[in-house]
């Protein structure tokens, strides 16, 4: 459960300050699906980056579990990401030089998992993602459609409870775009909060919740029945 | 993460890199390879001169004409002289009771004949008490016969190559042998001893010393080696040489005694003072590879910086980061400092192969220096790169490099 009251985040650029968000609060339950959207420059990404704890918030509550985060030293906040967020990038951010199922392991070896239970883990994530015929391939021997699952199954394996996605299928053609939402969706479906960041009309529209962001504003926060997704029980009206 | 998950990291990140890496490594390979080796010269020379002195015997004096200005280094010798007699000898023998032996020193150099055979050869006159004071030993024969050292007899004792070039495969003893204008017969041959100081003791021909003078003219002895009765009488051997020397002398000292220990003592210092020279040279190889290896760790984390925002975004702790930079770092210089130091040594060996009588050996704390410095300058210089790779901004690293 993400809770997010009165939340800032201002960076200072010489003497001006840009405010990226301003006076955001949302909830967003356990199971949601939740698609952020929204204007270039209107805060999405600086969103995102709080929720899953790689920022702070300049003023404003972040309680996610019943625990504030907003403001935790930066090793609780890297293992805030260790066991509950998961990263999807549009670029894959994939290591280079390591196989699939290399950089499948990365956040088992971070955490310090065995190497049997990280071997079974990363095997069973990339079955999960349909590339376990590619486990050994190194990134550049991947297309991009792949390169992006690869990074789903790195980004599920910990078992986190969100999935954070940031334009996930901005780098790719529309048929394999759509593949990698089914993909999260299904992920969804079996209980993993799912927040999309997306420029895309119809990737959004198949979120079962879609907030808009103007400005660093909450433009509108809207239920969508009959969505892809699976839905939470409605917010209870604030 | 375990030490050696750590490590496997680091190690395929290396990789990824292999050409930049080697060269690296290379670096560090040359510095370390470059201390062990230099030192083991400096060391080495320090060695051979000190086995010389050693073999030479010990509780030694050595008597020069003329006074020298002893500086702590080499004997200069200057003024004016006069000569060291074998009366002087005979006087120290017999009024101090601290010499157990001298033996009296005249050298030259002259062409020795045997049949049709000849040879230049180094020429030294003594008497019976070089072979005690010196060490030395008489592979057959005899050695020059304990007599009046002022009568010359013409006897002669011969070394190794000077019997094999003169008289092959036969019996030298009893032969007459011609040195210069004069006929020698040979008692004796000396046992090998092989190079001693600069001069190949198998290559000499030693006759008695007042022979020697009067084959080469000469007034004055080369030197006198004076054995004393114990170490600790050696001062005082000195101060009964000089005193006796001052008074038959009209009161003049025109000698110089040298000590084996301050001979010894000054070769070490400069030997030490070499190695270390040496030694510096070579740490500053070391330096360079150690700033090579910051510099490439430093191209590494601005490469790998959206990596870096990764591994935060996946939660590694900024400590974790700091690590992996530092065990990249230090497996370059630790391996750099293996193979060098194992490069090292192949060069010591190849030197011991091209020069045997070269003791030539890294000292120990030359070889420890070099795994810490080695270790130590990759970590060093890897903490800088490190510390600003841990302390990236997960959202900014990310962002970079699209
Ligand atoms: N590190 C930063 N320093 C200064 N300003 C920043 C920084 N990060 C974001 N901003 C500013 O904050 C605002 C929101 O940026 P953000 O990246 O969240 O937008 P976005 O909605 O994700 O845009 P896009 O759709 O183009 O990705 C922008 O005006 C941006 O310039
Ligand atoms: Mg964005």
């Amino acid at each position: 459960m993400i809770a997010l009251r009165g939340l800032t985040r201002h960076f200072e650029v010489g003497d001006q300050t840009v405010r990226a968000l301003q006076d955001v609060s949302l909830e967003i339950p356990e199971g949601e699906y939740v698609a952020i959207m929204g204007p270039s420059g209107s805060g999405k990404s600086t969103l995102l980056h709080i929720l899953g704890c790689l920022d702070r918030p300049t003023s404003g509550e972040y309680v996610l579990d019943g625990r504030e985060v907003g403001s935790l030293p930066e090793g609780d906040l890297a293992e805030v990401r260790s066991h509950k967020i998961g990263f999807v990038f549009q670029f894959f951010h994939l290591v280079p030089r390591l196989t699939a199922t290399a950089n499948v392991e990365l956040p088992m070896l971070l955490a310090g998992l065995p190497p049997v239970e990280r071997r079974e883990r990363a095997a069973q994530a990339l079955l999960a993602v349909g590339l376990s015929d590619r486990a050994s391939h190194r990134p550049n021997q991947l297309s991009g459609g792949q390169r992006q699952r690869v990074a789903i199954a790195r980004a599920t394996v910990m078992r986190p409870s969100i999935l954070l996605a940031d334009e996930p299928t901005g780098n790719l053609d529309r048929a394999s775009g759509f593949e990698i939402i089914e993909l999260i969706e299904r992920m969804n479906l079996a209980g993993l909060t799912l927040i999309v960041v997306t420029h895309d009309q119809d990737i959004g529209q198949r979120a079962r919740r879609i907030v808009r962001l103007v400005d660093g504003r909450i433009a509108s926060d809207v239920r969508q029945e009959g969505a892809a997704g699976r839905g939470a029980a409605p917010p209870s009206p604030a | 993460m375990t030490l050696r998950e750590y490590l496997a990291f680091g190690l395929q990140a290396l990789r990824g890199h292999r050409l930049r890496s080697i060269l690296t490594l290379l670096g560090m390979t040359i510095g370390i390879a470059a201390v062990v080796l230099l030192t083991a010269l400096g060391e080495g020379a320090r060695r051979y001169v000190t086995n010389e002195f050693m073999a030479m015997g010990s509780n030694l004096l050595i008597v020069l004409p003329g006074k020298t200005e002893t500086t702590g280094s080499a004997p200069i010798i200057g003024g004016t002289t006069s000569d060291l007699t074998l009366a002087d000898a005979e006087a120290i023998v017999r009024r101090s009771p601290r010499v157990r032996a001298l033996a009296p020193l005249a050298v030259g150099a002259a062409k020795v004949s045997f049949g049709d055979r000849d040879r230049e050869v180094t020429i030294l006159g003594s008497t019976a008490e070089l072979l005690p004071v010196r060490r030395l030993a008489v592979a057959a024969g005899r050695f020059l016969p304990p007599s009046d050292p002022e009568r010359g007899a013409p006897v002669a004792v011969i070394g190794r190559t000077v019997q094999n070039e003169l008289f092959g495969a036969r019996n030298p003893l009893g032969q007459p042998v011609r040195i210069g204008d004069a006929r020698f017969r040979v008692v004796g041959v000396m046992a090998a001893k092989g190079q001693q100081l600069g001069i190949d003791m198998d290559d000499v021909v030693i006759i008695p010393v007042a022979s020697c003078m009067r084959l080469f003219n000469q007034r004055s002895l080369f030197r006198m080696i004076i054995e004393v009765t114990a170490n600790s009488e050696i001062e005082a051997a000195k101060r009964d040489v000089l005193r006796i020397l001052a008074e038959r002398h009209d009161d003049v000292e025109d000698v110089t005694v040298l000590t084996q220990d301050s001979v010894l003592g000054a070769f070490n210092r400069i030997f030490t003072a070499l190695t270390l020279a040496l030694g510096g040279i070579a740490a500053i190889s070391l330096t360079v590879a150690g700033i090579g290896i910051m510099n490439v760790m430093l191209v590494s984390v601005s490469e790998r910086t959206s990596e870096v925002g990764l591994l935060k975004a996946l939660g590694a702790k900024p400590r974790q980061i700091l690590l992996a930079f530092l065990t990249e770092a230090g497996l370059l210089s630790a391996a750099g400092g293996l193979l060098g130091i194992f490069v090292g040594y192949l060069g010591v060996g190849a030197l011991a192969l091209r020069f045997p009588a070269l003791p030539a050996q890294p000292p120990t704390w030359a070889l420890l220096a070099s795994i810490v410095v080695s270790l130590g300058a990759g970590l060093l210089f890897g903490v800088l790169p490190a510390r600003r790779a841990a302390r990236l901004d997960p959202v900014t690293a990310l962002g970079s490099g699209h």
